[in-house]
């Protein structure tokens, strides 16, 4: 298990640097100097010669190359053009919002996916057909556009939801009603970043039991004389548990780009509404900051799902 | 004459027992949306993102079908043309990830190795990434328009096409054929592109065209994002627009952008499945 684990690291290690040295690459493929790229579009001569030698760029490319991975190490990104704030800074202020979103979804997704998709491998027939249906159509629609329309149907027209932010601007909520507020506003992203998802999860999960229903143990269950809702509960479902948790781990990529799609439409404060508003202002550090942040966060969500997986799944270990 | 046709939709029945229903849906479903794209021109009266061919803002009537935006561009118009783009777009770059993946995925497959390994570290290491941010940073970086975007939607997206590719190798070169064609002494690459390419390319096509439909999705999602090619109409950009004028409450300008990119994705996915289940039977009522 150890030397699984520690090849897996070598991996995920080996991948950040990849992702350092393609972005490294990018902002020196672009057309044009990448001081300006770095420094935006400002003709202080002073300033840019400062930006030339903060990143080196006076220097051949492998030494900028490895002062930018230095640079990246210590977490240093450079600084917003338009905030005055380190790109670090900026953007580790808006994790905790994009991963309260994000939790809330997978939550939702874990337990609305799982339940459909075990009701369909069990029951068959039409329940079968309509969840199957409604799971394909679920896949198909494009979230963003799911959230508009929400947004356009529950906010704008029904007036049951707020249209967007993570706390009321107008009247300030104390304890238990603060974070009732909260909930309020992330009831529509959650919702809309989880049914995508729940669809995906819902195919996974009936595939799975379908093919635990086949097995021997199944059988001996059945003729035991239990009831038809511990079989499926008790030991179906138990059994195909696990490729389902690995499947919602390493999905955590997809809900993370989902988030910042969401985030746009419902002016949620977390890093997706940060990378919209850095692209309309051509923010570029703020943008590969998060790319570089955004691929470190599914680094290690990944690295916990490969080593949760190996401590749930014993048959793994011997491979 | 009844018996007659009776015999023949039985005949018909046993000839394309293969077929299955999300099979037909999707090519009904994707011939549909190709038609239109490629007919964009005859059934649409101006050329795409024209400004100011009617008042802004109007609701969808006989004259402007999916009604106008908020600077009097017909929504009809502008859709037809955007699923135009989703298409070319959505084409392009999975034979651009084809192109990449099958060359990886058939040279993993038949070297082994280490080569094998190196070559599927790789690739596990591009599936981690994620494709949508990767592609949001290399089409920023170069410039938002349509070559970029495709090309960067493309190099993003091959992946899963060579783990498939490296998988059905593996079971082709298993076959005698290939032991054959080694004892007559033929070189790799004309075992590669004569023998194991045309064996392998079947089971890859259906992960080709779920492919298309993902990266019409990543399309419509960096138009969103405001990052497309401001000289070309496309779904993403009319959602994108859409949502920067929500409160116009003009629910026309989001609804029929977003019907047809959603029909355009379901076809293409359930083209893929069906194509999956119809080339292995034995999946059929496992897999849906």
């Amino acid at each position: 298990m150890l030397k699984f684990i520690i090849q897996r690291l070598f991996l995920y290690i080996a991948l950040f640097f990849t992702i350092i040295i393609i972005t490294f690459l990018l902002v020196h493929l672009a057309p044009g100097d990448p001081t300006y790229i770095l420094a935006g579009q400002v003709n202080d001569p002073e300033f840019i010669k400062a930006v030339r030698h903060r990143f080196g760029l006076d220097k051949p490319l492998y030494v900028q190359l490895l002062i930018y991975i230095e640079n990246v190490l210590k977490g240093d990104l450079g600084y917003s053009y338009f905030r005055s704030e380190s790109v670090s800074s900026l953007i580790l202020s808006r994790i905790p919002a994009t991963f309260l979103l994000i939790l809330t979804a997978m939550f939702i997704v874990s337990l609305v996916g799982v339940f459909l998709g075990t009701i369909a491998a069990a029951k068959r027939g039409w329940i079968d057909a309509i969840i199957s249906v409604l799971s394909l159509i679920g896949v198909s629609i494009p979230y963003f556009w799911l959230g508009l329309l929400m947004l356009i149907i529950f906010s704008l027209n029904l007036n049951l939801f707020p249209t967007g932010g993570m706390t009321s601007l107008t009247t300030t909520y104390q304890g238990i009603y603060y974070y009732l507020d909260i909930l309020y506003h992330l009831f529509l992203p959650a919702t809309t970043l989880a049914i995508f998802n729940i669809a995906y999860v819902t195919r996974v999960t009936r595939g799975n039991v379908l093919e635990v229903l086949t097995q021997d143990f199944i059988i001996t269950a059945r003729s035991k004389g239990l009831p038809e809702r511990r079989v499926i509960f008790r030991h179906a479902l138990r059994n195909a548990l696990i490729p389902v948790v690995t499947f919602i781990g390493f999905n955590t990529g997809v809900l993370l780009v989902g988030a910042i799609l969401t985030e746009t439409i419902f002016s949620w404060p977390g890093m997706g509404l940060l990378l919209y508003n850095s692209l309309q202002l051509r923010d570029y550090p703020v943008m590969l900051g998060i790319f570089i942040y955004g691929a470190l966060i599914i680094i290690i969500i990944n690295l916990i799902v490969d080593i949760l997986y190996n401590i749930l799944d014993p048959r793994i270990r011997k491979e | 004459m009844y018996k007659l046709i009776l015999n023949h939709t039985k005949y018909l029945k046993e000839k394309f027992s293969n077929f299955n229903t999300r099979l037909i849906v999707g090519i009904t479903l994707t011939c549909i949306i190709v038609i239109l794209g490629i007919l964009a021109p005859f059934i649409t009266w101006y050329p795409p993102l024209t400004v100011m061919q009617g008042p802004p803002y109007q609701p969808p009537s006989l004259q402007y079908l999916f009604g106008t935006d908020d600077l009097g561009r017909d929504i009809y118009v502008n859709t037809i043309y955007g699923i135009r783009t989703s298409l070319i777009v959505g084409v392009l770059s999975a034979l651009i990830a084809m192109l990449i993946g099958i060359l990886l995925g058939i040279i993993a497959g038949y070297y082994r190795g280490f080569l094998e390994d190196l070559l599927m570290r790789i690739t596990d290491m591009a599936f981690i990434i994620p494709q949508f941010l990767l592609a949001l940073i290399i089409v920023t970086t170069l410039g938002p328009n349509i070559y970029n975007i495709i090309l960067a939607i493309g190099v993003t997206s091959w992946p899963g096409i060579a783990r498939m590719t490296r998988a059905t190798t593996l079971s082709v070169k298993q076959q005698t054929f290939i032991e054959a064609a080694k004892v007559l002494g033929l070189s790799d690459i004309k075992i590669i592109s004569s023998e194991l390419l045309p064996n392998s390319l079947p089971s890859v096509i259906p992960y080709i065209t779920l492919q298309i439909g993902n990266n019409i999705l990543v399309e419509a999602g960096l138009g969103f994002l405001g990052v497309s090619d401001p000289n070309v109409s496309s779904l993403g950009m009319l959602l994108n627009n859409a949502q920067q004028h929500i409160l116009a409450n003009a629910w026309w300008m989001s609804v029929f952008p977003g019907i047809f990119l959603s029909l355009m994705i379901l076809g293409f996915n359930l083209l893929g499945d069906g194509l999956i289940e119809y080339m292995n039977p034995r999946l059929r009522r496992k897999a849906f």
